[in-house]
C-alpha cells in the first residue's frame, strides 16, 4: 500500500511539474524589456534578418521528456516572452528539429536580435496563432 | 456470494474506469474565457493576436500561459496575464485509482486551469472575475489615460415630446 502511494505522489509531481519543455538560455548583451506597443518579428528558419542588428542572446528549447506543450507556436510564443523581458525584438530560428520517433516536441535554437527599424515593415515573418 | 461479489468488482471496476481520467472527463482540455470591459468594444489581445472588441470569448487551451492585452482610445492598456493552476479535478485519479489518468489529464492539458496572476492586484482596480462552471469570466474597468484630456461629454436627446 505504501509502495502505491509512492507511486502516486511521484506520477502527481511528474504530471505537474514536467508539462513544460526545457529551456537554455544565455544573454550576452541584454537590453531593457520591451514596452507594451513595441512589436516582435518572428523570423523562421527561411526568413532573412535585416541588416544592422545586434545579438542580444540565444535560447535552446528542448523536450524534458514529459513535455506537452512544445508545438511550434507555443514555443515561438514562449520565445516571444523571453524576447521582451530581454529587449529584443527580433526571434530568429536558427535550427529546427520537427516532431519525430525520438520526440514528440519541436525542438528549437534561437537567437535574439535587438533593431532599430520598425520591425513590422519586415517581409517575412511567422504570424502566431491561437492553438 | 459469488455473484455479489463479482458484481461489486464490476461496480469498482466501472468506477474506477469512469474516473481514469477524471479532469479531461469533467473539465475537457479547453477553457471559455469570457472577456468584456467597461467601456465595452475596448479591442482584446491574447499573445499579442487580436480576437475582438469585447464582450468577446476565446475558447483557450488550459496547458498555456496567455497575455490578454485590452486597448480602448483614450484608456490605459490594460495587461493581464493567464496562468495555468492546479486543476482539483485531478486529485479524482488518485481517490478512485485512476493510474491512466494521471498520465492521460497532464498530455490533455485538463489538469490545469486558467486563472489571473495577481488576482487581487487586478480586483483592486474594479476587474470582476468570476467562475462560471467550467469556464471564467474576466470584466474589466478601464482606467482613464493620464495623458488625454477631456474636452467634451456626449449628451442625451431627450426624446419625450
Amino acid at each position: 500500500m505504501k509502495q502505491t502511494i509512492k507511486i502516486v505522489f511521484f506520477l502527481v509531481i511528474i504530471g505537474s511539474t514536467s508539462c513544460s519543455p526545457k529551456i537554455t538560455s544565455n544573454f550576452i548583451n541584454p537590453q531593457p524589456k520591451l514596452s507594451i506597443d513595441q512589436k516582435v518579428a518572428l523570423l523562421d528558419v527561411d526568413h532573412e534578418l535585416p541588416e544592422n542588428i545586434d545579438k542580444i542572446g540565444d535560447l535552446r528549447f528542448q523536450d524534458s521528456g514529459f513535455s506537452t506543450d512544445c508545438s511550434f507556436n507555443s514555443l515561438m510564443n514562449q520565445a516571444r516572452i523571453q524576447a521582451r523581458k530581454n529587449g529584443a525584438n527580433i526571434v530568429k530560428v536558427v535550427d529546427k528539429k520537427k516532431p519525430d520517433l525520438w520526440s514528440t516536441c519541436y525542438r528549437l535554437k534561437i537567437e535574439l536580435y535587438t533593431y532599430d527599424g520598425d520591425v513590422t515593415s519586415l517581409p517575412q515573418q511567422y504570424q502566431l496563432q491561437i492553438d | 456470494m459469488k455473484r455479489i461479489c463479482i458484481s461489486k468488482i464490476i461496480l469498482v471496476c466501472s468506477i474506477a474506469i469512469l474516473f481514469s481520467n477524471c479532469a479531461t472527463i469533467i473539465s475537457g482540455s479547453r477553457q471559455f474565457v469570457d472577456i468584456a470591459s467597461e467601456p465595452t468594444a475596448a479591442k482584446v489581445y491574447i499573445n499579442e493576436i487580436e480576437i475582438g472588441n469585447t464582450p468577446v470569448q476565446q475558447n483557450l487551451k488550459r496547458n498555456q500561459e496567455y497575455q490578454l492585452v485590452i486597448k480602448l482610445n483614450g484608456y490605459e492598456t490594460y495587461e493581464m496575464k493567464l496562468e495555468r493552476k492546479f486543476n482539483a479535478w485531478y486529485i479524482g485519479n488518485v481517490l478512485f485509482g485512476g493510474i491512466i489518468g494521471l498520465i492521460v489529464d497532464p498530455a490533455t492539458g485538463a489538469m490545469h486551469r486558467l486563472r489571473p496572476q495577481d488576482l487581487e492586484t487586478h480586483r483592486a482596480q474594479g476587474t470582476i472575475f468570476k467562475n462560471k462552471s467550467e469556464n471564467i469570466f474576466i470584466k474589466v474597468q478601464m482606467q482613464n489615460d493620464t495623458n488625454s484630456e477631456k474636452i467634451g461629454q456626449m449628451q442625451r436627446i431627450s426624446t419625450k415630446k
